[in-house]
């Protein structure tokens, strides 16, 4: 008890807010020491310019590079809970889908306040980049932020809403087994946007294939995502494709490999996702893009 | 009549001396578990921490460390530890089998696709999943049980054969559920499933006690009828042993036990091998003193396993499971090919 008390008299204010879970916690004036439980609400926080409040982050956090001087807590789905704790941090920012709720649960039984956030689309995700400048009064900043990415949005949808063609497109996460997207996902949005069709759209948000379904479903482009450190599974996986010549992803020679890390984490790089997939979708529109 | 009352004095000294022996070793070892972890504090720095409250921020930090993190695990290592170490001894002793244990028969797999099943109707640990994970645990006794006796009576390696046959059903239907479950909550089943101790809060693992230690002094008080079941059934049944009671009462309180380990830290293999064997080597075979022994043995084992566990990869920790079987499997193996010469 003496402890808690102590501890509350270096906060000057305290201040509550609620989550975007709808949890009410207790957050000191000053944040000082956050600690950030996914890659991307690590750069969430570095593109608010609030990176140097930042003092633990998760084993992947590696954008931007000075994030992976930071200590790490663990992989988001397998937290460090000693190491979070030793850190004594003011704030840890959470995302609901995958930090695991019992470790956030445990978190707050040890006194440290835990902001959850939630971000399903692209516009929440903005929302979230908002909310997370008014947590550190960084307003300003994040409203640019946010400016800058439906600037961009905007540019797309206006070139790709000149061009009729909508190129049937299957996003490939997984190569063994083969796994795609859902409907309710982020990348289902970024490739409608860019002008696609979503092949595996539907109500599995990550659904298997088999190499024989994905060939009736007749796309035109392939799309694998591929952790930069993982070129030989993305070489290997383009090189399985190529066997069925009558593909007509194979016969235009649309396979493309995208790095993972502008499709897979909810931050402000989702916009240059979706600028990489408009460039493979509608070349002619995006005469630069194209990587 | 002198004489008994002199020898049960011999036992019970003998139980006491090897007891706190091995109690000494577990405070050792319980103390290393409260000391080492990935954050990594002084020696002396922990001890200062447990006996001394110090309102100093930066100790706070420590303490809540060492009270509400490492605690409730090493504690529930102990639990772990002690319930599948006498499980070994219980199995190998009713099936007189040298090779029986609840992981090599299936019974701790019966118990995890029961909890996995409850996790996936969204039950609550208590009683829905833990309740399920005991059925499972029973069913798949029956199951072995069933399957071994056919017609020689406990042949050794019919029970082993339907116990890899029944544990490699039981992976199967877990990976079938697993692949079902559109579930995003079980992404953290197959490292639950390899045995983890991490996520542990100490209102459980004291609930945890409070389940085992009845159950312990149950198996203690039939170490006696144990002892004589050894000398084979009849001659046991000739001394006024009931055999079917004891043997069942044994077998049910066990699974039970052992599905609530599962339960909490999944699959963990091969201590009621390790344990109960090397027990037997240094102690003998009196059950009044193996019960104990395995109970605190197994804790000692198992607060090592989770130490190194926690303290080999550099970054992260591994599942306790991968550490118990690498030290266990390669004894079976040498325990298997001894007995066959």
């Amino acid at each position: 008890m003496l402890v808690m008390i102590f501890s509350w008299g270096n906060y000057t204010v305290a201040r509550k807010v609620q989550d975007q879970l709808g949890r009410n916690i207790v957050i000191p004036t000053a944040l000082k020491r956050i600690v950030s439980l996914a890659p991307s609400l690590t750069e969430c926080m570095f593109a608010l310019e609030n990176g140097n409040k930042l003092v633990g982050v998760t084993k992947y956090s590696d954008y931007p590079p000075q994030a992976v001087q930071l200590p790490k807590v663990g992989s988001y789905v397998n937290l460090d809970l000693e190491k979070i704790v030793s850190l004594q941090p003011d704030l840890c920012l959470a995302t609901k889908d995958g930090n695991p709720i019992k470790v956030i649960d445990r978190l707050e039984e040890l006194g440290i306040p835990v902001y959850a956030l939630d971000p399903r689309n692209l516009s929440t995700v903005m929302e979230t980049i908002n909310e997370l400048g008014q947590l550190l009064k960084a307003q300003k900043k994040s409203s640019k932020v946010v400016q800058g990415m439906k600037k961009r949005v905007e540019l797309i949808k206006k070139r790709v809403a000149k061009t009729n063609s909508r190129p049937r497109v299957f996003f490939q996460i997984g190569s063994s087994p083969i796994v795609s997207v859902g409907s309710r996902t982020f990348i289902h949005e970024l490739i409608k946007l860019a002008g696609g069709v979503n092949v595996a759209a539907g109500s599995v948000d990550y659904p298997r294939f088999s190499r024989e379904e994905v060939l009736i479903l007749n796309p035109d482009i392939i799309v694998i995502n591929s952790m930069t450190r993982d070129q030989q599974i993305l070489e290997w996986a383009k090189q399985r494709w190529s066997e069925f010549p009558n593909l007509p992803a194979v016969k235009k020679k649309q396979i493309y490999g995208v790095n993972s890390d502008y499709f897979n984490r909810a931050g402000p790089r989702l916009v240059k996702g979706l600028e990489i997939l408009a460039g493979l979708f509608h070349p002619e529109m995006f005469p630069k893009a194209k990587n | 009549m002198e004489r008994d009352s002199q020898r049960g004095r011999y036992v019970l000294k003998r139980i006491l001396f090897v007891s706190s022996g091995l109690m000494l070793l577990l405070a050792i070892m319980f103390y290393l578990g409260l000391a080492i972890g990935s954050t990594g504090y002084d020696l002396f720095e922990v001890l200062e921490g447990l006996f001394f409250a110090n309102q100093d921020n930066t100790e706070s930090v420590a303490q809540t460390i060492i009270w509400q993190i490492r605690l409730p695990r090493v504690l529930l290592a102990t639990f772990v530890g002690g319930t599948l170490g006498v499980g070994g001894l219980v199995f190998q002793a009713l099936l007189r089998n040298p090779l029986a244990e609840p992981y090599i028969l299936g019974i701790s797999g019966g118990s995890a696709v029961g909890a996995i099943v409850g996790m996936m109707l969204g039950l609550a640990m208590f009683p829905g999943v833990a309740g399920l994970a005991f059925l499972g645990s029973i069913v798949t006794l029956i199951v072995v049980l069933f399957i071994a006796t056919g017609r020689r009576l406990f042949q050794e390696n019919s029970l082993l054969l339907a116990g890899v046959m029944v544990n490699a059903f039981c992976s199967a239907i877990i990976m079938f559920l697993i692949s079902m479950t559109r579930n995003a909550k079980l992404q953290n089943v197959l490292f639950w499933l390899m045995g983890d101790l991490s996520n542990t809060v100490l209102e459980q693992t004291l609930a945890l006690g409070c389940i085992l230690l009845p159950c312990f002094i149950f198996v203690f008080i039939m170490a006696r009828p144990m002892n004589i079941l050894q000398l084979g059934r009849e001659t046991a049944l000739s001394l006024g042993v009931h055999v079917l009671g004891v043997t069942l009462s044994l077998l049910i309180v066990t699974s039970l036990i052992v599905s609530a380990i599962v339960c909490l830290s999944g699959l963990v293999g091969f201590v009621g091998l390790v344990i109960p064997h090397i027990l037997r080597l240094v102690l003998g075979s009196d059950h009044r003193i193996l019960v104990p022994a395995s109970v605190i043995g197994g804790g000692v084992f198992m607060v090592g396993c989770d130490l190194l566990a926690r303290s080999l990869p550099s970054q992260g920790e591994l599942p306790v499971g991968v550490v118990t079987a690498i030290i266990g499997a390669p004894l079976f193996i040498f325990l298997l090919y001894r007995s066959k010469t």
